[in-house]
């Protein structure tokens, strides 16, 4: 009997350490998010000598002491600014003439001015297209003979976010085209979302977001390939100050219940130099979908490439020097390849559709933790049987003490 | 079919004049009553298996290769499974009487063998021509002929050696089974590969092809059948043999009289093979998924449940034999599985621990969990007891196939792991109920072998002194008897001092029972 009872501690132990219950890696408690589209800005006149719209998206996100600002703009290829500041009355400005003119530098600040905790910056800067000759879908194993001529992003000719954007939902859609070589009816998009709350993404692979975080829909649709056997890879460029570092990081978890078969999360996280804690991150599934249905048959794995660190002052960014100024010397700047597709033969050409979703946010990455139900499930199954374990020795014991009471003594 | 082996009657009945029939010029291989003739014999039965367990594992080992070649997701693969066991849960109770009954056991096996043939061909051709629809029809055909064959092949195995070498053919013809599919899932990837080279490229086409190559092990199979016919109907003529019986008795009205015990039986069986046989369907692609860091090529994983039991389940068998105690060694079966899905499910240790650990718990209740049946249910009822069992376990697991498939497509491998682990905490619960259920009713399924055998013993004489008992109460009637007319007329004649025959005699009754005579 006793024997059962180890077995059944022995089960239940791994059951709670293999489980643990992190929480959702929030260290801000957020209010209030909106969006602002082109803040301070009279919408109605254009920019002269742009073909492209401007487009600066202001998500906003007050907590209870301070605020993150995500800037999100197509002036130059698509970015995204990530600032923290410690007051939750910190105001964007922009000074709209300066930053369309030549002269663009410090036309975007914070006031106060030296609330600005920590700032950073994501430049999607570059799509690869490659021929994937030998079948491997594999950027660094692909000779630079079999690259296609890329689409840099700052080229790019964007809509106006304006008529996407969704208030209540926060949701905004920053499109693009090749100005250059028209694609048909294809285009690039940045499906951005923000959050009020922790929760998961309705579609697939169900990222897991709060409040911290913005989360980016990466969607190439439509394009017409330069080849039969094209791959695709995004190149991201992101910033830091040379006391903090980028890493990239890949975490395996057997948890797949909101994205099956995917076993591999990345993550890029930007620390200070011999610590641990983490500023701020970008989180994605080793997964991109080949379709708009996001099904899981429709899964194509994603890998990255080690990063590649720049200094600083290579970067000639609108929106870069816009906030930061133009000395960059005390920046590093880093370069991170996510490249999409299956060594299986089929190649971006059978669907014309690629998705990928990533998020970006502050602060610790959101961990993903064992949902209520396998642990109910564990936890009933686990314990009913100890529990009748436990009622049936006790029944038995009281049979057996009455069996035996009954007997009379002999003389 | 597990049964068919005690009441089947001895063998040796069926040669009662070999001595006298022997044909003087006959060699060691024509000669049916030799050994070597036996193991020619026994060559073509453990061939007989081989096809059917060769192709039923086949979908398992092509995964990959049957979902994007037919574009289907896991819960319509796992329909090829499904669509293999739903007529098994009626043919389990019929396969006995077709064979006993209706086509005999040569014609029977002819019958079955064609039926996997045609089913496999039919999978095959479901590929070829790009209808997984067909394939289905295909792998229900299949499974029409592929669980009845087994019943025949063990016929088979009893009518030939039975009194001989029976255990050891079994043993055999089990390992035969295991090689079948442990061949397949090891070698179909690469016939796959290498059609795919010279069909250039992936596709229906090249599945179909490799299916088809895979459907030989049947024609194999189904020439084996002729073989065996051929040979049984021969040693018939030379010893007067009869064909093979299953001896299976099913009524279907016994399942009102199963124990409680019984049930719970029949749960922690349904609960546990549920937990195996589509894992083992399922899992090249989970562990091709997840753990690749370990392994390059993992297609031979899944299959090492079988290699192990292989040469576990005699050693096993001997021990649960030995010791007894049967209960307790399905809780420590089925909690030892339980472990092993727990350890797939929350951990990312090598996965070839606790397939090891899944192979040992599998043959340990394989071997603990069937004999129990015999000691909760009467000898008249067994053959419907476990016809039961085979089809409510067949049951189980056409519905949990498609579960299963459902759920790694929907909610992934771990709430997959999570899910089996609940199957098999039902299972446990189901045992330790048993257990108390056993403790409680004083059964004896739960004896150790010794008692058992002093219980045995103990019956054996009970039954003995009552014989006797009748027996003397009988024979105390028979002297009390009153004479027939003719014994009264004998007796007359007798005093008279009339000469009588020697049979007349009145003492010969009395002599017959020379204990009263003492």
């Amino acid at each position: 009997m006793y024997l059962f009872f180890f077995f059944f501690f022995f089960f239940f132990l791994p059951l709670f350490f293999s489980s643990p219950l992190r929480g959702g890696g929030s260290n801000l408690r957020i209010v209030l998010v909106s969006l602002e589209y082109n803040p301070g800005r009279n919408n109605t006149k254009e920019a002269p000598g742009l073909d492209s719209h401007v487009n600066l998206l202001h998500i906003r996100a007050v907590g209870h002491n301070d605020t993150l600002h995500y800037l999100w703009s197509t002036l130059g290829a698509p970015t995204v600014i990530l600032i923290h500041t410690n007051t939750d009355s910190s105001q964007l400005h922009v000074n709209w003439e300066k930053l369309l003119s030549g002269n663009f530098s410090h036309a975007i600040w914070i006031e106060p001015v030296g609330a600005v905790l920590y700032s950073t910056v994501v430049i999607f800067s570059k799509i690869y297209e490659y021929y994937d000759a030998r079948n491997m879908a594999d950027l660094s194993k692909t000779p630079p003979s079999d690259f296609y001529p890329t689409y840099d992003l700052a080229d790019f000719v964007w809509d106006n976010i304006n008529e996407t954007l969704n208030y209540q939902m926060l949701t905004g859609e920053l499109r693009g085209r090749n100005a250059s070589q028209p694609f048909q009816n294809g285009s690039v998009s940045f499906k951005i979302s923000a959050f009020k709350m922790t929760q998961r993404d309705p579609i697939l692979p169900h990222l897991l977001h709060n409040a911290n975080t913005t989360k980016l829909e990466f969607v190439i649709d439509g394009i017409l390939p330069q080849g039969n056997c094209s791959h695709f890879a995004l190149e991201m460029v992101l910033l830091e100050k040379k006391e903090f570092d980028r890493k990239l990081e890949t975490i395996r978890t057997i948890d797949d219940e909101y994205t099956p078969s995917i076993f591999q999360m990345a993550e890029l996280v930007a620390v200070p130099r011999n610590r641990s804690d983490i500023l701020s991150f970008l989180q994605w599934k080793m997964v991109a979908y080949k379709s708009p249905l996001a099904l899981r048959e429709h899964s194509l794995p994603c890998r990255q490439y080690p990063i590649q660190r720049e200094n600083g002052t290579t970067l000639t960014s609108r929106m870069v020097h816009a906030f930061f100024g133009d000395g960059l010397e005390d920046y590093n700047v880093f370069a991170v390849n996510v490249s999409f597709g299956l060594a299986d033969g089929v190649f971006y050409n059978s669907t014309r559709y690629l998705t990928w979703s990533v998020l970006i946010g502050y602060g610790d990455p959101v961990k993903d933790t064992f949902s209520i139900l396998v642990i109910s499930i564990m936890a009933i199954g686990l314990g009913t049987p100890l529990l009748l374990l436990l009622i049936g020795g006790i029944v038995v014991c009281y049979k057996r003490r009455n069996k035996f009471s009954d007997y009379e003594p002999i003389n | 079919m597990l049964d068919g082996e005690e009441r089947e009657s001895d063998p040796d009945l069926y040669f009662p004049h070999m001595d006298k029939i022997a044909h003087p010029r006959m060699s060691a291989v024509t000669d049916p009553r030799r050994l070597l003739h036996r193991l020619i014999v026994l060559l073509f039965m453990c061939l007989l298996g081989f096809g059917s367990y060769f192709c039923y594992d086949n979908p398992a080992a092509l995964q990959t290769e049957v979902q994007s070649d037919m574009k289907v997701n896991t819960a319509a693969f796992m329909q090829l499974y499904a669509w293999y066991s739903w007529p098994n849960v009626v043919l389990c109770f019929f396969g006995g009487f077709l064979l006993d009954r209706v086509f005999g056991i040569r014609l029977g096996t002819v019958i079955f063998c064609l039926f996997v043939c045609v089913g496999q061909v039919i999978v095959a051709t479901g590929a070829l021509i790009n209808a997984f629809w067909l394939m289905e029809v295909g792998r229900f055909v299949f499974g029409i002929g592929g669980e009845s064959l087994a019943v025949a092949q063990n016929t088979y195995a009893v009518s030939w050696f039975k009194g001989k070498e029976l255990n050891l053919v079994f043993g055999l013809q089990l390992s035969m089974a295991r090689v079948g599919s442990t061949v397949n899932m090891n070698i179909m990837g690469w016939v796959y590969s290498q059609i795919a080279k010279m069909n250039g490229g992936n596709g229906p086409s090249t599945l179909g092809i490799s299916l088809m190559i895979a459907g030989t092990t049947c024609v194999f199979s189904l020439i084996s059948a002729f073989a065996l016919a051929y040979l049984d109907k021969r040693a018939e003529r030379i010893l007067n043999k009869e064909q093979g019986k299953t001896g299976e008795v099913i009524k279907l009205t016994d399942v009102k009289d199963f124990s409680l015990s019984l049930w719970l039986i029949f749960i922690v069986c349904v609960g546990y093979y549920v937990a195996v046989f589509p894992f083992i369907g399922l899992g090249k692609l989970c562990f091709d998924q997840i753990f690749f860091f370990y392994l390059q090529n993992c297609f031979f994983l899944p299959s090492i449940v079988y290699i192990i039991s292989a040469p576990a389940s005699p050693v096993f068998g001997l021990m649960v034999d030995k010791i007894g105690k049967n209960i307790i060694w399905v809780l420590v079966a089925v909690a030892t599985s339980l472990a092993s899905h727990m350890m797939l499910a929350f951990t990312f240790w090598n996965p070839w621990i606790a397939m090891c650990i899944l192979g040992l718990g599998y043959s340990l209740l394989a071997c603990a969990l069937w004999p129990m049946v015999a000691f909760v249910v009467p000898d008249h009822q067994l053959g419907t007891a476990y016809g039961f069992m085979q089809s409510i376990q067949n049951l189980g697991l056409a519905v949990i196939s498609i579960t299963a498939g459902a759920i790694l497509d929907t909610r992934g491998y771990l709430f997959l792991e999570v899910f089996f682990s609940a199957c098999l905490c039902l299972s446990l619960i189901a045992s330790v109920m048993l257990y108390f259920v056993n403790l409680l009713q004083g059964g004896e399924l739960n004896l150790s072998a010794w008692k058992r055998s002093k219980q045995e013993s103990l019956y054996a004489a009970e039954t003995e002194k009552r014989k006797r008992l009748r027996q003397q109460k009988e024979e105390e009637l028979a002297k009390l008897r009153p004479l027939s007319a003719f014994g009264v007329r004998n007796r007359y004649l007798s005093r008279l001092g009339a000469q009588l025959p020697d049979h007349y005699s009145t003492h010969v009754s009395a002599l017959a029972y020379r204990s009263v005579l003492k």
